[in-house]
């Protein structure tokens, strides 16, 4: 797939802070690349720079070093009424508490194409019911931005984005503070926005699983290194699992995924099919098992028309149980070996 | 921003409301005062077909002091709602920020300490041009003071603290200056803080009316980034608003506002904080397209009201209008506070 030329570079940018005349650099050399219809993750822990090297990128602070080329133009030499025509920036900027409605503030991403008053022109009104029905929100648009979820108000900040009708968007955090579902409809929102309207989505997130899944791109922020590559690349060179290596996680390669390390318990060994075997096992490395055909203690399972039985056996003396619950209850801490 | 058609009628119609109240309350206020003139007698002086006794009363007093009240309570208003725009906080206003108690000190050191210099006593030092460059340059002192902090500190909240800090910090030191003044002078300076609408002459309206309307054409000028703001300043800047530019503007605006009213009318308390809130509950909206004019007549039908009822008691007696506006605006305040668009929120 050709996903359109690199709307966005960034070559030999550093970012940070300037106190006092003297520059306090949070990254540096940083090489990074967009295409058009591209959604870019921005991952890193807590502190790594994150919102610097955004806030750089769209020019709300300057680089220390380098420069950030926006469709082929050089940053710095694009004034600050062009900018916001062609890079639009959502934060994680807390809402204003009096009256405004959903349309209102997506009206407001027309500022950059309006005049002096902010008239709305037929235009304006068009591109804002545009960027309300792509990202659902045209059944809210009236309600009081207090009155909606928070799921909701973030997807106003993205129509509000969308409405600027710009070819790239960068948005830090847009799933924070989100539930599961709501974090999942925003990630798959911003998908739909690369793929149906071509959009260059940049985002920053904590949230590894999603990014993993549904990102093209991953900008990967570890310490003092930035690496860029496809989810899977960066999995597959381990770079992932070195950015949040810790003592406390253990990191699954095929899955992308990391998941808490268990003190071992000892091996088990599961005779099922099906779901009923995937549970049993998810439940049983979450007590520490590791699942082993050859050892000792062993776990049946017996699919009948009146429900499920696990049976144990090998161990001490052999019992059945009708919920995995139960089962897990029963298992002894410390395995006979 | 243009509405959709249900919400742009109601606004319409709020607009023809409020008109009509104004009217009506000007009209009232005209008619009400400590002497008593037949509603005839003031209709036909305003046509200058009145009697002589009756044509004083209504051209060298009511009038002038029915049209302070109108650009008093429009400008005051105004300044408060860009305070609280640009500060992000409901409760920002000329009184919190301390812009009014800047243009206070510049009156106070005019009555209290170069009056006996100028010998302002033996004349109404209130009629003094004077006054109103003290209060202004008073007003500015306090803005620019402001706007350096705000300047340094990114922090909105502290900006605000530092307000009521620098306030409270003036106060005392016209505590000072009252201590070491002498009666007259005292009872001048005492009576100014009571605030009034009444002593101006027609030529020191034309003067306020000068000032206001400038303040408040600066602040047409910025409907649009003041509704950016509503967003924060990280959209505002993103979105192309020249965040300095803009701040400059809103303060200038703002202090020639409330320093000016201050100066010829004494603190009109509240004001600032109370109309904006009035406002946008009138008309449900944030748009300061509707909210600058919105809080104009508003703010002009309040304050009308207000010195209405504060010549209510009749046979001369006047209740000080500060008075007045205290007792409409506390308990807006109260509501702001404790009313649910706070709740939850850090104010």
């Amino acid at each position: 797939m050709n996903r359109g030329d690199k709307i966005l570079v960034t070559e030999n940018l550093s970012v940070g802070y300037k106190s006092h005349g003297r520059a306090a650099p949070v990254m540096e050399h940083i090489g990074l690349s967009a295409r058009q219809g591209e959604l870019v993750a921005l991952i890193g822990r807590n502190g790594s720079g994150k919102s610097t090297l955004l806030r750089t990128v769209v020019s709300l602070q300057a680089p220390l070093a380098g420069r950030v080329i926006i469709k082929g133009r050089p940053a710095d030499s694009i004034n600050s009424a062009e900018m916001p025509v062609l890079i639009s920036f959502t934060s994680t900027e807390p809402f204003p508490r009096h009256n405004i409605r959903v349309r209102e503030v997506v009206a407001l991403g027309r500022f950059p194409h309006t005049n002096w008053v902010g008239t709305l022109t037929d235009t304006d009104l068009k591109a804002v019911e545009e960027a309300l029905e792509v990202t659902g929100l045209l059944p809210l648009a009236d309600r009081n931005i207090d009155n909606i979820s928070d799921g909701e108000r973030q997807r106003t900040l993205i129509a509000r984005s969308l409405a600027q009708d710009t070819d790239i968007l960068v948005m830090d955090e847009p799933t924070a503070f989100l539930d599961l579902p709501s974090r999942f409809s925003i990630v798959s929102l911003l998908r739909k926005l690369t793929r149906e309207k071509g959009k260059c989505v940049i985002y920053s997130t904590h949230d590894l699983d999603t990014a993993v899944n549904e990102a093209d791109s991953i900008w990967l922020m570890d310490g003092i290194t930035i690496g860029q590559g496809a989810p899977e690349d960066l999995v597959l060179n381990k770079s992932l699992e070195k950015a949040f290596e810790s003592p406390l996680l253990t990191f699954s390669q095929s899955d992308g995924t990391f998941s808490f390390l268990r003190p071992g318990a000892g091996e088990i060994a599961l005779e099922a099919t099906g779901i009923c075997r995937k549970l049993t096992a998810k439940a049983l490395k979450r007590c520490g098992y590791r699942i082993n055909p050859d050892a000792g203690l062993k776990i049946i399972a017996e699919t009948s028309g009146t429900g499920n039985l696990w049976r144990i056996t090998g161990g001490a003396s052999e019992e059945s149980f009708r919920t995995i619950y139960d089962l897990v209850n029963h298992l002894p801490d410390e395995p006979t070996e | 921003m243009r509405m959709a058609g249900r919400t742009h009628i109601s606004v319409t119609l709020t607009f023809i409301i409020l008109g009509l109240m104004l009217a009506l309350l000007f009209v009232l206020d005209i008619m009400i005062g400590s002497t008593r003139l037949e509603a005839s007698d003031v209709f036909r002086s305003l046509f200058g077909q009145g009697t002589e006794h009756g044509e004083i009363i209504v051209m060298q007093f009511r009038l002038p002091k029915a049209v302070t009240a109108l650009i008093a309570g429009a400008a005051m208003s105004v300044s408060g709602l860009l305070m609280q725009t640009l500060f992000r906080n409901p409760l920002a206003g000329p009184d919190v920020l301390g812009v009014s108690s800047g243009a206070g000190l510049g009156v106070a050191l005019m009555i209290l300490t170069l009056s006996p210099v100028f010998e302002f006593s033996s004349l109404n030092p209130l009629h003094g041009w004077s006054l109103i460059i003290a209060a202004c340059a008073g007003a500015g002192a306090v803005m620019v003071i402001i706007m350096a902090v705000s300047a340094r500190v990114r922090d909105i909240m502290t900006v605000l603290i530092i307000g009521i800090l620098l306030a409270s910090a003036i106060s005392s030191v016209v505590s000072l200056l009252q201590y070491f003044s002498n009666e007259s002078m005292l009872k001048t300076y005492v009576i100014w803080t009571m605030g009034n609408l009444g002593n101006l002459s027609p030529v020191q309206v034309r003067v306020l009316l000068a000032a206001s309307s400038a303040g408040m054409l600066m602040a047409f000028m910025q409907v649009k980034p003041l509704n950016a703001l509503l967003m924060g300043e990280t959209f505002s800047r993103s979105v192309g608003v020249n965040m300095k530019r803009t701040r400059i503007a809103l303060f200038a605006s703002a202090s020639i506002l409330a320093g000016s009213v201050t100066a010829f009318c004494g603190p009109l308390a509240f004001i600032g904080i109370a109309v904006p809130h009035i406002t946008r509950l009138l008309f449900s909206t944030s748009d300061h397209k509707v909210l600058v004019p919105g809080v104009i007549i508003t703010g002009a039908t309040v304050v009308l009201l207000s010195d209405i009822v504060s010549a209510l008691p009749g046979g001369g007696q006047i209740i000080p209008v500060n008075t007045v506006t205290s007792l409409i605006g506390i308990p807006v305040v109260l509501w702001i506070i404790a009313g649910k668009s706070m709740m939850g929120r850090k104010i």
